[in-house]
């Protein structure tokens, strides 16, 4: 299993009066080549799952094994390298670095990796071009249209060609039309072997996703095909 | 990820953010020249100030010695001074006489009997080649008594402003003979002058070497010698230094008193020690001005900052790439600025002491270097500081800042 988690609890303000439990007890595997939605009313803690699964968050309680790797027991500099290598993740707000150009910013991770510049130029090149924002590579994010933008971060998520690509509401910025554009170059990604986890509101986006998982106040309430997900 | 990548980060980040950057730069800029400016200000007054306390004679040390036995002690002090010249320019004896005084010159006669005002009466004074320089008086004309003249006897004078005027009634004094006392001597010089007010009667001098002493007065052993200092500490010490000498030279077998000819020496010494406190004063305020805003530059971006390293996390940079290329970049801004603050500082301090003292006036090497220091290390230090936290949070924390 891929991603292996077990009792997951996320807890804030623990024991005091004010205390919020945005996972209660969350427990969930995902196969190398699945297409999940993660779907749930806002505040259900479907966020606070993709941020711990995606490495941006650590869990209060709870066990969390990445292709074998026990992530909890994993220090500042390891969980940099699990982001690095084995996770593209997408964001609702796109977080580009606005001072950045397109090109840029998805040269950052492979910088970060350190790829030698030669290849590097290669990656970031065939990034873009998979996401067919080629042509913009020297536009910075202020000069680019929203669903440019989230293509720019599509291409950055991929460009070290992680096994897992996690988008968290990739589409929810954006018009319908550049949302669907959006969600087919995740479905290619997938076709290629990508694992995707995707977290969305809209049900006729978790409709296309092979499982879907929905949550409610931290608990996981559906886990399984999509076929019975909205009965 | 090595340092040159980190160089590289830091570069591209600088320049994409040109406007922030040129801001932070004009922060140090101006913190750092107005450091600079404001302490070279008040250097300039203090030694304007020195300047002026000099005028009045300070540096000058008087010195009183006698012998029981009537030894002459002047080639001994002539020689101890000649050894100090760390703090010691020069030393002379300095002999006044009281007695009659009468100059002839043609059908002129003038006299410390018959003169009606003080300014008119002749002072006779002896000297060595050094005298005039122990007497802060300047040759206006002429020459001054040399070394020579005072070895061969030579029966030469130097005349005051006022003398040489009374005497001579602006004619040229210059190889003019007088008679002192009925006894020749040839004019060489005259002495700038020194007091257009008459308060001091510091023109009326006449000055021959001390050798000739004794055909112009019954004394030949010399009490009263007059020694110039380099500065102000510098009298100090060689008034300790001198002290000592005559003590073992003299000791209970004489007389002597080593001491600063008036009070303008201590009130000068105090006011300058006063000026210094002044300094540090204004050296702190406006470091601590400059710092302030250096660091408020570097503490607004701290939100722009922390979604960047947000960002930067969340697609895999470990802590110590972040907080590499936050260094580097407030190094190279700082030290860009803090290079530019220096330029503009010593162009800042030359056109003020142009305008305001009229003198080429440059900051000192360690206000230069301590502020630089300063501001780069604030600088520096704002600037790495929200990288240094920021870096430290989960991503998702960072991610969140607005």
């Amino acid at each position: 299993m891929l991603i292996d988690v077990k009792n997951l609890f996320k807890i804030y303000n623990e024991g005091e009066e004010a205390e919020v439990r945005a996972l209660d007890g969350v427990s969930v595997g995902i196969d190398r080549g699945e297409f999940v939605a993660i779907i749930g009313a806002s505040g259900s803690g479907k966020s606070t799952l993709m941020n711990i699964l995606g490495c941006l968050d650590i869990p209060t309680y709870g066990d969390y094994h990445l292709d074998g790797l026990d992530v909890t027991e994993l220090n500042d500099r390891q969980l940099a390298h699990v982001r690095n290598k084995q996770i593209g993740f997408i964001f609702q707000g796109y977080n580009l670095i606005p001072a950045l150009n397109a090109w840029e910013n998805v040269e950052l991770p492979l910088i970060y990796q350190g790829v030698p510049a030669s290849r590097r130029a290669d990656q970031v090149e065939e990034a873009l071009e998979r996401v067919n924002m080629a042509d913009r590579a020297k536009h910075r994010p202020t000069e680019m249209s929203g669903g440019q933008q989230q293509r720019v971060a599509i291409a950055r998520a991929i460009a070290t060609r992680p096994p897992i690509i996690m988008a968290d509401e990739p589409t929810g910025a954006l018009d319908s039309k550049t949302g669907l554009h959006v969600l087919e170059i995740l479905h290619s990604l997938h076709a290629d072997g990508s694992t995707i986890i995707l977290i969305t509101h809209d049900n006729g986006i978790a409709a296309t996703a092979n499982r879907v998982v929905r949550l409610s106040d931290g608990h996981i309430i559906y886990d399984g095909a999509r076929e019975g997900a909205f009965q | 990820m090595n340092l040159n990548q980190a160089f590289k980060i830091a570069a591209k980040s600088i320049a994409a953010k040109k406007g922030r950057s040129a801001l932070t730069m004009l922060g140090v800029i101006i913190g750092l020249a107005a450091v600079i400016i404001l302490v070279s200000y008040a250097q300039g007054q203090n030694a304007q100030m020195r300047a002026y306390y000099e005028s009045l004679g300070t540096n000058i040390i008087n010195i009183e010695a006698s012998s029981w036995s009537g030894r002459d002690l002047t080639d001994d002090l002539y020689a101890y001074c000649m050894e100090m010249d760390d703090y010691v320019l020069g030393v002379s004896p300095k002999i006044e006489m009281w007695n009659d005084i009468v100059i002839k010159y043609g059908a002129k006669t003038l006299s410390n009997m018959t003169a009606e005002r003080w300014e008119d009466t002749p002072q006779l004074a002896m000297g060595n080649h050094q005298f005039s320089l122990c007497s802060n008086y300047t040759i206006a004309k002429g020459r001054d008594i040399s070394y020579l003249d005072v070895q061969k006897y030579n029966q030469v004078c130097v005349l005051g402003s006022h003398m040489a005027e009374l005497i001579f009634n602006y004619a040229n004094p210059i190889g003019q003979t007088i008679t002192i006392n009925n006894l020749p001597f040839e004019v060489i010089g005259v002495y700038e002058e020194q007091d257009p007010n008459f308060m001091t009667g510091k023109d009326n001098y006449i000055v021959v070497p001390y050798t000739m002493t004794r055909y112009l007065n019954s004394s030949t052993s010399w009490s009263s010698f007059v020694a110039k200092a380099k500065d102000g500490p510098s009298t100090t010490k060689a008034i300790t230094l001198l002290n000592g000498f005559l003590k073992g030279l003299i000791g209970e077998n004489g007389y002597y008193n080593v001491q600063t000819p008036n009070q303008w020496q201590e009130q000068g010494d105090e006011q300058i020690k006063l000026q210094q406190r002044f300094l540090g004063g204004i050296a702190a305020i406006s470091l601590a001005v400059g710092g302030i805003g250096i660091m408020n530059i570097m503490l607004v971006t701290v939100t722009e900052r922390t979604r960047e390293i947000g960002i930067r996390k969340a697609i895999g940079a470990e802590r110590k790439s972040i907080i590499a290329q936050f260094l580097i970049e407030a190094c190279m801004i700082c030290g860009i600025g803090g290079l530019l603050g220096i330029l503009v500082g010593y162009i800042g301090t030359l056109i003020v002491g142009k305008l305001s003292f009229n003198m080429i006036l440059l900051p000192s090497a360690g206000i230069t270097v301590g502020a630089f220091l300063i501001s780069v290390a604030l600088g520096i230090g704002f600037g790495l500081y929200p990288a240094i936290k920021a870096s430290g949070l989960q991503p998702v924390v960072a991610l969140r800042a607005e």
